[in-house]
């Protein structure tokens, strides 16, 4: 494993009296696609503006490639593509005017690698960007980073507005460019999103990192709304008594929880019992992070 | 290369439409103010009605020698609309491509690229520049044009001397706008510091010759070092474009080294 591609110490960006991120440290590895997981407001973007130089911390420092980003900005832009999350682009130009401009500030792209990834991702080049819906042009910020041949991706809420087909395509070109040795940082509020392609995750809140691990690792923490119909009343005593289950609720035959850690306690607990059907939902992001919130706090 | 121009390139492209608008609209004013030149040189009337004004205020409006050629045009363009709609443009130029794009969101992509935030801006401020050029070079085909077209006759080394003045001016102003702009991503703020500091150097060009108390503050009017040898009639000394120029380049200078010196403003 040679140098970490990013290294973030004691990251803090204060916006006047507001705390946008605080004494962040984390790295991104070489060849690893990273997952940025947090709700809005949780810091995600602040950091990759952070990293991109677009703002300047308030504390602590960041460093590319081993190059520190206040003084060496240009030299890691040119080895990082970016696509912004709240992407603006410039209304009167066409797409294929964009795509020139942005690879003229690259020293331009190769042009059959420019046409393979217009015509995969079905890029609308020949309008006006400001005619274009938000998902074709997304589409265009994407063609133009994996046009850039970067040593590291940086995608802030990348599929917003791609339909299922375009989002798989996507996954796809990540997969290639991490196979052609790129390193990615994929930052979303969407749990399947990040859980599809990354290796690894950190989930953000409130502007501090509330949790880090491998997506099975942080979805086995994460809390589970569950609800069971018995046959008769249910039997609040011996499930109250099971390990992780809290906020419980009956109603009628119907009891609901939540559930934090391993189910098999209450499997267990449920097999000597009539139970009518049983309702396990996927764990839901928010709810996920006020479990890790709790943790943290 | 490539790489420089695309950053000035970029900009220009994006005023096309704005220089265009601009461009129509002074020309109008010029075209339909010359053509009612020939009504007085035709008559003394108008003159002799200026005349009867106190000397204070003739001085003021500019109205001074009113049917001569000269006076004519400094009086109804050259002593305030022209310039100020002049420095007016070129302040909606810089705003537009700079605190304007950048507060919209729109240079974030751009600013993510390899290129420093300082030639990005300097780019947009280039750009602006060539803009203000192409207004003023209209300004000037248009006003020897409507010239030949009624009939007024004014040496053609007063009038590009004022129009090259009328320039530097508009230059001035759209530099400070820069300078703002490079503190601040605030489009409102960039357009009121800009062409409110235009409109109060006219105020003070125009209004404190009239009081005693007031008048050695004329001076510190951008206005009066541009207009105050009234270049129509009598060319303009070296100094006052220099007087122009420099602080031109000093807050182009300053605006460029604010900017890499701040966040650069997320999308609203």
């Amino acid at each position: 494993m040679g140098e970490q591609v990013v290294v973030v110490e004691g990251l803090t960006k204060r916006y006047g009296p507001v705390e946008g991120v605080r004494d962040l440290d984390f790295e991104v590895r070489p060849g690893e696609v990273l997952g940025f997981l947090g709700p809005n407001g949780a810091g995600k973007s602040t950091t990759i503006r952070c990293l991109l130089g677009l703002l300047r911390p308030s504390a602590g420092r960041i460093r590319a490639f081993g190059m520190d980003v206040t003084d060496h900005g240009v030299d890691i832009r040119r080895r990082i593509a970016y696509v912004p999350g709240e992407l603006r682009l410039p209304e009167r130009m066409t797409g294929h005017e964009l795509v020139r401009a942005v690879g003229a500030m690259r020293g331009g792209f190769d042009a059959s690698r420019r046409d393979e990834l217009a015509d995969r991702l079905r890029a609308e080049l020949r309008r006006p960007l400001r005619d274009l819906s938000t998902g074709n042009r997304r589409k265009i910020a994407l063609l133009l980073a994996f046009a850039a041949h970067a040593d590291l991706l940086v995608l802030d809420e990348p599929t917003s507005g791609l339909d299922p087909l375009m989002q798989h395509e996507f996954l796809g070109l990540v997969r290639e460019a991490v196979a052609g040795g790129a390193t990615v940082l994929l930052s979303s509020h969407v749990l399947s999103e990040i859980q599809r392609a990354s290796d690894r995750v950190i989930v953000l809140g409130s502007g501090r990192i509330v949790a880090t691990g491998t997506v099975d690792e942080l979805r086995s923490r994460a809390r589970q709304r569950i609800e069971i119909w018995f046959e008769q009343q249910p039997p609040v005593q011996a499930l109250a008594a099971v390990p992780g289950l809290e906020d419980c609720a009956v109603d009628g035959n119907r009891f609901s929880a939540t559930l934090a850690g391993p189910i098999q306690p209450l499997l267990q607990m449920l097999a000597g019992q009539q139970v009518a059907s049983m309702l396990v939902e996927e764990p839901d992001l928010e709810e996920a992070f006020l479990g890790l919130y709790g943790e943290a706090a | 290369m490539e790489r420089s121009w695309v950053l000035f390139a970029t900009p220009l492209r994006g005023l096309r439409r704005s220089i265009l608008w601009w461009c129509i609209g002074i020309a109008a004013l010029i075209a339909v103010t010359v053509a009612v030149w020939p009504a007085f040189r035709g008559s003394s009337g108008i003159s002799e009605a200026i005349d009867q004004l106190p000397a204070g205020v003739i001085q003021a409006l500019g109205l001074q020698d009113f049917g001569t050629p000269a006076g004519f045009l400094r009086g109804n363009l050259y002593e305030l609309f022209v310039p100020l709609l002049l420095a007016c443009a070129t302040v909606a130029f810089v705003n537009g491509q700079t605190a304007g794009e950048e507060a919209n969101g729109r240079l974030e992509l751009f600013l993510a690229q390899p290129v420093s935030r300082a030639a990005l801006f300097l780019g947009r401020a280039l750009a602006a520049a060539v803009a203000l050029a192409l207004t003023v070079a209209t300004v000037l085909v248009v006003q020897v044009a409507a010239n030949r077209a009624f009939g007024l006759t004014i040496e053609m080394s007063r009038l590009l001397t004022t129009i090259a003045l009328c320039g530097l001016l508009a230059a001035l102003h759209g530099a400070l706008a820069y300078a703002v702009a490079g503190a601040r991503a605030r489009p409102p703020l960039v357009l009121a510091v800009g062409i409110g500091v235009a409109v109060l150097g006219y105020v003070i060009a125009a209004l404190f010759p009239l009081s005693d108390v007031l008048e050695p503050w004329q001076s510190v009017s951008p206005w009066e070092w541009a207009f105050g040898g009234d270049p129509l009639v009598n060319g303009a000394e070296a100094w006052r474009y220099l007087a122009l120029l420099l602080p031109t380049i000093g807050l182009v200078l300053l605006g460029t080294i604010l900017v890499t010196r701040r966040d650069v403003a997320a999308a609203a």
